[in-house]
């Protein structure tokens, strides 16, 4: 960086003046530095600071990787952690405009007071047939479309629910309760696309 | 003592020069790369969302540091043509400005992650509240003033770069926002290992701990590329203000350029870590790219 080369400038050359600003590509402006007498290899610096950075990237990562499997409890109470896993047990898919009409045309705390039922039975059911289960279990609490590929999602949800990626997901602007802990799937992430909820909560 | 004549040792650390082939090579991937997210996020409705703006934001920051790099090279290829002189007037404006370009860049890319990890931090931790939290117009809000600040710090640094006062917090700035970030991703890391123990104590889950590790490197992606990319510049400009005539610092700031080229690829690489993550962004890159052929 230039600016870089006019600070150098101005601290080491005093006496000159400051029309010696120049397009140089090179840093020899810093003027001659002596490099006798050096203890240490000259690139120390260089080699220290990368070393530093791989270790602490590294270091990083071992704590990371301890702290899935030590215990540095994080306790929810029981109810918002049922909801979440709830919420990712399930995919929502509103590609079909006439079924997020119809959903969406309900009350809100209809919606959510039927949610939180799927997602209490959802959790009963979990040791029972887990394909089976999903289908009527979101049909008859909430009316949701399951996605065609649904099918062999139950089994991928639980598994994605271990793996923790970094929230990539996609939330509809009226669909906060839904949207809750779907954020612990990277692959696929739930989304929840209502084109035409939209202009019917406008 | 005449500025023109170096006398340099033939142990001195001569400037490691990065061809200029690869220089652009890098830059324009990281500019196309960008470019092609930001499209994507435009004519796509579904990514409309405060997420996606973000995620945006972080692209357009990194174009601005591959924009930087390319035109400072045009520049210095434009000077050693003959095209420009090297003391003039509107030279040094133009190196002004574009030294204003980078820092905002820099900036830009801070807080941009910041604002990403403070999103999922609210997605996560106030989801039922996360839409009126975050409605799209406060994002554009909040955009509006991290880079109407980054613009207005990055004028101030370039035009007073001579003070210490301005590299120091600049200096300061970006290991504390990289501490602020690791704490919030942390924080959301706990609970979705919490969250995945909870999973595990039920009776027909079938968990593997291998896949909790899929987290922790996540995170160490995420905060590795950063760091790695972004501190040896920081480290050049400390090293620049404060010691410039040890031989131990001017051998490190004789690799500037291999730290100015780290900066692109991480213009390359920030996308494929955010951006493409998405299903939904891929899925729109394909229909893109189908309807172009």
């Amino acid at each position: 960086m230039s600016a870089l080369r006019l600070i150098s400038n101005r601290t080491s050359q005093q006496a000159l003046s400051n029309s010696d600003y120049t397009w140089e590509y090179e840093y020899y402006e810093y003027g001659p530095v002596s490099f006798e007498g050096l203890k240490a290899h000259k690139y120390s610096i260089v080699i220290g600071f990368w070393v530093g950075l791989a270790v602490f990237v590294i270091f990083m990562f071992f704590v990371l990787t301890l702290l899935t499997k030590t215990g540095a409890p994080h306790q929810d109470n029981a109810e918002p952690s049922e909801k979440r896993l709830c919420m990712n047990s399930f995919v929502a898919d509103f590609g079909r405009p006439l079924e997020s009409e119809r959903v969406f045309s309900r009350q809100m705390a209809e919606e959510s007071r039927s949610l939180f039922h799927f997602c209490i039975n959802e959790v009963e059911h979990l040791d029972k047939t887990k394909q089976t289960q999903k289908g009527p279990g979101l049909e008859s609490n909430i009316h949701f479309q399951e996605a065609p590929r649904s099918s062999g999602m139950f089994e991928e949800d639980l598994s994605c629910l271990t793996k923790f990626n970094i929230p990539n997901f996609v939330n509809t602007e009226q669909n906060s309760s839904l949207g809750e802990d779907d954020l612990l799937i990277s692959e696929p992430p739930i989304i929840l696309e209502s084109k035409s909820s939209h202009h019917i909560l406008d | 003592k005449n500025i023109s004549d170096f006398s340099l040792n033939v142990t001195d650390c001569t400037q490691v020069v990065v061809p200029e082939e690869v220089f652009f090579t890098v830059a324009a991937a990281g500019i196309l790369e960008n470019l092609l997210v930001l499209i994507a996020v435009i004519r796509n409705k579904n990514l409309h969302l405060p997420m996606y703006f973000f995620i945006c934001s972080l692209a357009v920051s990194d174009m601005l540091g591959s924009l930087y790099k390319t035109l400072e090279n045009i520049f210095i290829i434009l000077c050693k043509m003959g095209y420009l002189t090297r003391r003039g007037d509107f030279e040094k404006k133009l190196d002004d400005a574009m030294d204003s370009m980078f820092i905002l860049s820099l900036l830009g890319s801070i807080f941009s992650l910041l604002a990403i990890a403070a999103d999922r931090y609210i997605t996560i931790f106030y989801a039922l509240r996360y839409h009126n939290i975050m409605t799209l117009r406060r994002a554009l809000v909040i955009l509006a003033v991290i880079w109407t600040f980054c613009a207005g710090s990055s004028i101030a640094i370039a035009l007073f770069s001579y003070e210490a006062a301005t590299v120091i917090p600049f200096t300061i700035l970006f290991p504390l926002m990289m501490f602020f970030i690791l704490c919030l991703y942390v924080h959301m890391f706990l609970l979705a290992r919490s969250h995945a123990k909870k999973i595990a104590s039920l009776p027909t889950s079938t968990v593997h701990q291998r896949t909790n590790m899929k987290g922790a490197i996540t995170l160490t992606i995420f905060l590795g590329v950063f760091l790695c990319c972004w501190a040896p510049f920081v480290l050049h400009i400390l090293l620049a203000r404060f010691c410039p005539h040890n031989p131990y610092c001017a051998c490190y700031m004789s690799i500037f350029h291999v730290n100015g080229t780290l900066i692109m690829c991480n213009a390359i690489i920030d996308p494929m870590i955010f951006a493409f993550r998405s299903p939904e962004l891929r899925s729109t890159f394909k229909k893109m790219f189908c309807w172009a052929r």
